[in-house]
């Protein structure tokens, strides 16, 4: 009988209820985005499209209007704006940000997880790469969807590594001697020395680390055998060791004349032109930096001049690895909740290989799943295919802990101070250890 | 009231508004704000009620029973009878019969896994990821990862669970993901060597740039002072130019101007010296470029200033001086200076005031670079409240530092108003007595 009256309730509802026009506008805000970028939008664009349609199909009328963003001044500028938005109840019903934020935002319940509006066990989500939506998951729960993946090579200019004395296929051979560990840091900075030396590079040309506070400084803090955090407990780990011996290199890099004391803080523009043109011997970026080296900076020959390999380890206790710090798509909490269903399918369709191939090429990031690294448009490319090869299957990610933002400043500072000579490597890491303690308190463990 | 007071306030409510507004309320604010633990996770402007996974091991330290913790870290979702129940009410019988047959007293930890548990119904499959989603969330059987709007709800899920009564206030506490009143900011700050490092550049910064501003000012106001007026426009025209550019305009010029390849460096190098970065090269760099920067800017301020206030000096006086004999110097030293002494009171309140305050040109120079060394105060606190590379902004922690720079600025004020005698200056003339 019950069954009977609501199948009844149900014809009843269909027929009584004509079709309804659906309007339904979604704001995306993506930070941290150029113009090469811009399909992190459009992609949500084209799959409202797809998504109205389906919608047709089944005789409903949808009608999605999708209204993008991405001029933001900075990325403090892009997160201020959107948790004051959630604040004042009028965020983007789609942001798309680093993967650190979703540990904060949860928190503060800005955003929703997507898993509470798709199925991440059907297509597309269930090809995306499973270390990738790991990264976007918190407290055990699948928050967003990555946007993209990258990750973060070391560079080496060829021809300054064949002057050293390196043949052809000694090049050929290193990302794997960098891989198994032959090739370490120390190794670098001693080839560095003799670049600078002979004149090969200008002093402090000889290495030319990044020149801001990133997730690549990370790097080198697991490459000398720091790990981020406790898989035990997800607590963060300060490992002294580590961090002291990473601090050390980077002093020894300056000693040495190799990198410039004031390094820190040179102008983006200048860096990227110098790299790109054979100015510094060796030197660390991102996938994404093959765009704007081969674009912008007009190297015409960048597989004939640049070589890369994983950042190699820095002594037995470390290992050769690189950082992804994917960008994520992430639903923010509305007080309609169709809107974020709407929104969380958009983001699914978004992920489609497809379409997040037209965004990895076109802004030279890497795939985030099997199925698009498959595509001719993506395979096609040799930047693309190689750095996938070589890099993304050692990739880890930075952690999503609501306090990873403060170890993350506070690790730079020390370092700044002891490569500048205010602090030695030991003082720096004290300092930043008393810091760490008092800020975050049982949450860090050390080491 | 007489119609007089009532006029008179009316006429400046506007400006009485405007203090509130602009002034009393962002300190209060900013107090208020200093004394919690406001952050980017706990947002603004309130929380909610939630325990999640990574707060579990948290629990036993803020008092809760190891009972109660384990209740709450049982298994998310469950097939059991009163679920079914639930399920059958709204999805059919059939369907929860088929699923009790399944998976009758199975235990899932996480959503996924119960979709998936949903997915193998085959009589009569729920076929849309929405009603999946529906029917998994009736299996929900833990609150963890659950966020509850008020007080209320979060104790009533916490009843239901069998928490026990001694347990529950401290896990409600624990729960609440909105900010707290503390005063650990002020702990971290004695306690955290950098604080005092910062104060020391803020008092390096405000000392040395101060003296530039005043002294420059000054030395700019007396030199055109004796030119003829037009010259004198001019050069006071030109030396206005730092103060209207836009700041990022104006620190990329000095940027250009001291970078390796820059113009200092081109135009030494032909004398064999090295290019460096002038700028970030050492930290005495940094400072007097800082000092420069922001002195260009502040300078121009005195010298408009005490430009006028010397013109408003009576040159018969100066004519006095002159029929006795006094040279320029003696003139500047001994007539001009004495009358001086407002204008500079003004300048120098002024200036330290809001040289304490400002940091949009260190910012934009060097960052608080070489290595912490040009981080003053109000940096510090820009740095903590709003720009993290890694999301999590410290609100009330930024606040703290804020709230030092507004008593600082409070006495400061009151004793540059004693120093320079600042009554006399608004005494009632005594020819009016």
């Amino acid at each position: 009988m019950k069954k009977m009256t609501s199948a009844l309730a149900l014809i009843a509802a269909t027929a009584a209820a004509p079709v309804l026009a659906e309007d339904i506008t979604i704001t995306v805000w993506a930070g941290g985005s150029n113009d090469s970028d811009h399909y992190r939008i459009d992609n949500i664009r084209i799959a409202a499209d797809m998504l109205s349609r389906e919608a047709a199909i089944r005789g409903e009328e949808l009608n999605i209007t999708v209204e993008g963003k991405r001029d933001f001044d900075g990325w403090d500028g892009f997160k201020q704006a959107v948790t004051l938005g959630a604040e004042a109840g009028n965020a983007p019903n789609i942001v798309v940000t680093s993967h650190l934020d979703i540990a904060p935002w949860a928190s503060a319940g800005y955003i929703v997880p997507v898993e509470d509006y798709v199925d991440l066990d059907a297509w597309p989500l269930n090809n995306i790469y499973g270390n990738l939506m790991e990264i976007a998951t918190f407290d055990g729960m699948q928050w967003g969807v990555p946007q993209d993946a990258e990750s973060r090579p070391f560079f080496y200019w060829k021809e300054t590594f064949a002057a050293l004395g390196y043949s052809e296929a000694d090049m050929d051979a290193m990302s794997a001697r960098v891989e198994a560990g032959e090739y370490t840091l120390r190794d670098m900075l001693a080839d560095a020395k003799k670049a600078v030396d002979m004149g090969l590079v200008e002093k402090g040309y000889g290495f030319y680390p990044r020149v801001s506070n990133g997730p690549d400084y990370a790097q080198f803090y697991q490459s000398f055998g720091g790990e981020l955090t406790d898989t035990e407990t997800g607590k963060l780990l300060f490992d002294r060791t580590a961090m002291t011996e990473m601090y050390q290199f980077f002093v020894d890099a300056v000693d040495a004349g190799v990198t410039r004391r004031n390094h820190i803080g040179t102008e983006w523009d200048q860096w990227y032109s110098e790299v790109a043109n054979g100015k510094a011997a060796f030197w660390h970026g991102g996938t994404w930096h093959y765009g704007r080296y081969t674009g912008k900076e007009g190297n015409e020959d960048f597989f004939g001049t640049v070589g890369f390999t994983l950042i190699p380890a820095g002594n037995d206790a470390g290992r050769a690895n690189t950082v992804t710090h994917p960008l994520v798509y992430l639903l923010t909490d509305q007080k309609d909740d169709r809107v974020e269903e709407i929104a969380a399918q958009l983001v699914a369709i978004a992920s489609e290989p497809r379409l997040n191939a037209l965004h990895a090429i076109k802004s030279s990031h890497l795939a985030i799943g099997k199925a698009e690294a498959g595509l001719d448009l993506y395979s096609g490319d040799r930047w693309a295919a190689e750095a996938t090869e070589v890099l993304l299957p050692h990739a880890n990610a930075q952690p999503n802990h609501p306090s990873y933002g403060a170890f993350s400043e506070a690790m730079f500072k020390g370092l700044e101070a002891a490569w500048t000579g205010v602090q030695t490597p030991e003082e720096a890491v004290a300092e930043v250890e008393a810091q760490l303690t008092a800020t975050l308190g049982d949450e860090l463990i050390v080491r | 009231m007489t119609r007089q007071t009532l006029l008179g306030l009316g006429f400046l409510s506007p400006a009485l508004l405007a203090v509130m507004m602009f002034f009393l309320l962002p300190v209060v604010l900013t107090v208020v704000f200093a004394f919690t633990n406001m952050s980017t996770s706990t947002g603004i402007l309130g929380g909610e009620y939630q325990i999640s996974e990574s707060d579990l091991r948290r629990l036993p330290a803020v008092g809760v029973g190891e009972d109660a913790v384990a209740l709450l870290a049982g298994a998310g979702y469950a097939v059991q009878p009163e679920t079914l129940a639930l399920f059958a009410a709204e999805f059919g019988e059939d369907r929860a019969a088929e699923l009790d047959k399944l998976h009758g007293g199975a235990k899932f930890d996480d959503q996924r896994a119960m979709e998936r548990a949903l997915k193998e119904l085959r009589r009569n499959p729920l076929r849309k990821v929405r009603d999946r989603k529906t029917a998994a969330d009736l299996f929900r059987v833990s609150i963890l990862g659950q966020r509850f709007a008020t007080r209320d709800d979060f104790a009533l899920a916490i009843t239901d669970l069998g928490v026990p009564e001694r347990d529950r206030l401290a896990l409600t506490e624990a729960a609440y993901t909105g900010w707290t009143f503390t005063t650990q900011n002020f702990e971290l700050l004695w306690e955290l060597p950098a604080t005092w490092r910062y104060a020391l550049n803020s008092v390096i910064y405000v000392v040395l740039t101060l003296g530039f501003n005043v002294g420059f000012g000054l030395f700019l106001a007396l030199s055109t002072f004796y030119l003829p007026s037009r010259t004198a426009q001019t050069f006071r025209a030109i030396w206005f130019l730092p103060r209207i550019l836009p700041p990022v305009l104006y620190v990329l010029m000095w940027q250009w101007l001291t970078w390796d390849q820059g113009f200092i460096s081109a135009m030494l190098r032909p004398f064999g010296i090295e290019p460096i970065n002038w700028m970030r090269h050492t930290a005495t760099h940094a400072w007097t470029f800082i000092v420069l920067i922001n002195g260009c800017v502040g300078a121009s301020l005195g010298m408009i200033l005490f430009s006028s206030s010397l013109r408003a000096i009576p040159e018969t006086q100066l004519f006095a001086a002159q029929v006795d004999g006094a040279n320029r110097w003696q003139q500047v030293r001994h007539v001009l200076l004495p009358q001086m002494r407002w204008p500079i009171l003004f300048i120098t309140s002024y200036q330290t005031l809001s040289l304490l305050t400002s940091f949009e040109y260190i910012l934009l120079a060097t960052d608080g670079g070489p290595g912490r060394q040009t981080e003053v105060w109000a940096l510090a606190a820009y740095h903590t409240a709003l720009s993290n590379y890694g999301g999590n902004l410290e609100y009330g922690l930024g606040a703290a530092y804020a709230l030092a720079l507004v008593i600082i600025g409070i006495l400061l004020s009151a004793l540059y108003l004693r120093f320079f005698k600042f009554s006399e200056l608004v005494a009632k003339p005594r020819i009016e007595q």
